[in-house]
């Protein structure tokens, strides 16, 4: 909500007329992606969950939940979008604001970002910048605030370069995680963001409020879990779809997400009794890791793994924008407000398993994370998807590549852009990957 | 006259009190499984205490449960300050108490801790040598030095303050009883330092001023007495040598893969222990750590902190949001 006499320092100024053209035709286009995505989804598997329906409707962008969301901001609830998920979402829900995460996964917006900044960039960052330039996406036109977690490069200027069209909160989180001034600082920031949130909701965040959102959290955490537990055994549900409703906790209200979810774990628990499985259970089982993946533009490659011949099981990622979102709970010892806020920022900071952080022994916790993700879920290979510009998650590609070797699992560096164009050639690749893991499994 | 009488209420209170223990960890046995073992551990140190106050009163000799104590601690690690000691036992309800007035804890810095640690050692060449010293000023017969180690009658009440009742309290016995040879057993501390000062208004101000310091440090920082409490150093010794290595049998074992070093476990600790997590993994038996399995309760990764005798899992860490053990 800043001043629209504020001069812009990145954003260049367009006409209004090109302006609603261009968030015509993307959203066109958009809503045409979301319904063939979901139709795939069902192909894939004829036998789709029927709780799946509530969430392929709230994943249309367009739709009832932007609806929800806009029927609560008349009524005076304040929207706070964040991007990384370092953002302390029990302090917003605390405050009674509706979190959301406003990460860009269109990729036609990638093209008006360009105007910004080079095409070297990542584009999760170009495609966000265009997104916001054409007003595209619904939930970062809502946010009152965002929250920007200066993670990598990209979101560290990203944050700069919105803030010309909104209202940006930084928070600094420190690189080495284990040292007692890192925590302190990372404390410190989130005592200054809970500061803020009162101040734009004004709502004060008592001892109370904070537990509820706490204990709200951790039950969406409790239904995650179980989410994540029945992709260990064969598979009962097709990885897409369990990607979609780990995604869509992103932005749907959290207690009917956790209620939804919860109703088709039972109805999985059902299907694992009859020993119904949503594809052969002699299927390769494949984990991706790296750069996050949006709906609805970005489900390239999920689409690909489990469409292809020899068909493969996405049974578990590693990814911000999936298996990490809600994985771990904020553990409270005691209920003052002193513990709880210390409990929120280790839980943020410490339980995360990002590239930008960095250790002597390299960044450990992700790769522990990684194995565990991999000997747990029994995973014949991993796929490690980057997009171009993603600099740390490339880096750490022949980190993750050795410790994997240890254990004997395949690892397929996968580059790619936002862009349709090269569909064809990563099925190629992909098949090939699968047609060797296939291989595997049989031998 | 009225130590029996003040037994009986106190057997009374005791009785009633496991009763209540007895079906709050019932009832908070299936709701919140992050409180479970926290609450069935008061509810063993109450047992404790009582086990420990009958055997006070029936004059056992408490060297007995010295002896026993320390040379448990080379093996199991300090299981009995965690689990059964009733000084422990003290300040874990006045934290109990501070928590349900929403007050919060201080944090030690680390450096001041292991400062604390240290300050261990020097308490107990205190102990040991002080009744030799005092003896030496006093000229007790050569024949009579044992006394001075084993010796005081013991108050019921002092049992609720003490670990090991006369390791700390410097309390009871010497002034109220002058024989040297009954055999109710006590060991010297603090409180034969002040029976030799022979100013009992000296000793009833010391004994207030020790309770409110000890009473206002636990309410400001969990088990406080415990950071520099002699008990542990045995297994610190038994860590220290190669030879002695086997010797700690009981361990919290970690599984470094699976740790996300979400530092829960470091939070949650009493005593501040920051071994468990700082370790990659493999077993773990720092000489400060109570046994109290906190961390083992409050770490949500399934099956990444065990507590481990001799190579078996007693417990291991689970994922505390899920209701049931339904695998």
């Amino acid at each position: 909500m800043k001043s629209q006499t504020a001069e812009k320092k990145y954003l260049p100024e367009m006409p209004q007329k090109e302006i609603d053209e261009a968030n015509a035709s993307v959203k066109s286009t958009s809503e045409k992606i979301m319904v063939d995505n979901i139709e795939r989804m069902k192909k894939t598997d004829p036998n789709r969950p029927a709780a799946m329906k509530y969430f392929d409707d709230i994943s249309n962008f367009f739709g009832q939940r932007k609806e929800e969301i806009e029927a609560e901001k008349a009524k005076g609830r304040k929207v706070i979008g964040y991007f990384c998920i370092f953002a302390p979402i029990e302090l917003i829900l605390a405050a009674d604001a509706i979190p959301v995460r406003v990460n860009s996964g269109w990729y036609d917006t990638s093209k008006f970002g360009d105007r910004v900044v080079p095409v070297e960039v990542c584009p999760v960052i170009r495609s966000t910048i265009g997104a916001k330039m054409i007003g595209l996406s619904p939930y970062l036109e809502l946010s009152d605030a965002v929250i920007s977690t200066l993670t990598c490069d990209g979101m560290t200027k990203l944050s700069e370069i919105l803030s010309d069209a909104t209202q940006i909160w930084t928070m600094t989180p420190p690189r080495v995680k284990d040292s007692a001034q890192s925590l302190h600082l990372w404390k410190e920031e989130i005592k200054s963001i809970k500061t803020q949130i009162e101040k734009l909701t004004g709502n004060k965040i008592t001892a109370k409020k904070l537990k509820a959102a706490i204990e709200t959290m951790q039950k969406a955490t409790k239904a995650f879990r179980r989410l994540q537990e029945l992709r260990k055994g064969n598979p009962v549900i097709m990885g897409r779809d369990a990607m979609l409703v780990n995604q869509m906790s992103l932005w749907d209200d959290i207690t009917r997400w956790i209620q939804k979810t919860e109703a088709l774990c039972d109805e999985l628990e059902k299907r694992a009794a009859q020993k119904a499985w949503a594809c052969p259970p002699d299927t390769p089982r494949v984990i991706v890791t790296g750069t996050p993946m949006f709906w609805p533009d970005n489900w390239k490659l999920p689409s690909l793994v489990e469409e292809a011949t020899p068909q493969g099981v996405l049974v578990g990622d590693e990814l911000c924008s999936g298996d990490r979102i809600l994985y771990d709970p904020v553990g409270i010892d005691e209920w003052t407000m002193d513990d709880m806020i210390n409990g929120i920022a280790e839980r943020y900071l410490m339980a995360s398993t990002c590239p930008c952080f960095t250790s002597q022994d390299g960044n450990e916790d992700r790769i522990n994370w990684l194995i565990t993700k991999v000997k747990e879920n029994n995973a014949n290979g991993v796929i490690y998807y980057v997009v171009r510009g993603c600099m740390l998650y490339a880096m750490e590609y022949a980190r993750v590549k050795r410790a994997l070797d240890k254990l004997s699992i395949p690892v397929y560096y996968l580059d790619t852009e936002y862009t349709r164009e090269d569909v064809g050639q990563m099925k190629t690749r992909v098949e090939a990957f699968l047609e060797m893991l296939s291989a595997r499994v049989d031998f | 006259m009225y130590e029996p009488l003040v037994g009986t209420i106190l057997g009374w209170i005791v009785a009633v009190g496991i009763a209540l223990a007895g079906l709050l960890v019932i009832l908070i046995w299936k709701k919140d499984r992050t409180r479970k073992l926290s609450y069935l551990r008061l509810f063993i140190q109450m047992v404790s205490l009582v086990g420990l106050f009958y055997s006070f009163t029936l004059s056992l000799w408490l060297m007995v449960f010295v002896i026993v104590i320390f040379g448990l601690t080379f093996f199991s690690g300090r299981f009995f300050c965690g689990w059964v000691c009733p000084f422990g036992f003290y300040m874990d309800i006045v934290s109990l108490i501070r928590q349900k007035l929403g007050v919060k804890y201080w944090m030690l810095p680390d450096r001041v801790n292991r400062a604390l640690h240290w300050l261990r050692y020097i308490i107990a060449a205190v102990i040991l040598i002080s009744p030799l010293l005092l003896g030496a000023l006093n000229f007790v017969p050569a024949s009579q030095i044992h006394a001075l180690f084993l010796r005081g009658p013991y108050r019921p009440y002092a049992i609720l303050l003490s670990p090991l009742e006369p390791l700390v309290l410097p309390f009871t016995g010497a002034i109220a009883d002058l024989g040297f040879f009954d055999w109710s057993i006590s060991y010297p501390y603090a409180r034969d330092i002040i029976f030799y000062l022979d100013v009992p208004q000296v000793t009833s101000i010391i004994i207030y001023v020790f309770v409110a310091l000890t009473l206002a440090a636990t309410f400001m920082f969990r088990r406080f007495w415990c950071r520099f409490c002699p008990t542990g150093i045995s297994i610190a010794a038994a860590n220290r040598f190669n030879g002695l290595k086997w010797m700690p049998l009981l361990h919290i074992n970690k599984v470094e893969e699976k740790c996300t070093k979400c530092g829960i476990c470091k939070r949650v600790c009493p005593v501040q222990v920051t071994e468990v997590y700082e370790q990659k993994g493999g077993n773990i038996a720092p000489s400060t750590c109570l046994n109290c399995m906190r961390c083992i309760e409050m770490c949500p990764y399934e099956g990444c902190l065990k507590m481990n005798l001799a190579g078996k899992t007693l417990i291991e860490s689970r994922n505390w949001l899920e209701p049931s053990d339904v695998k």
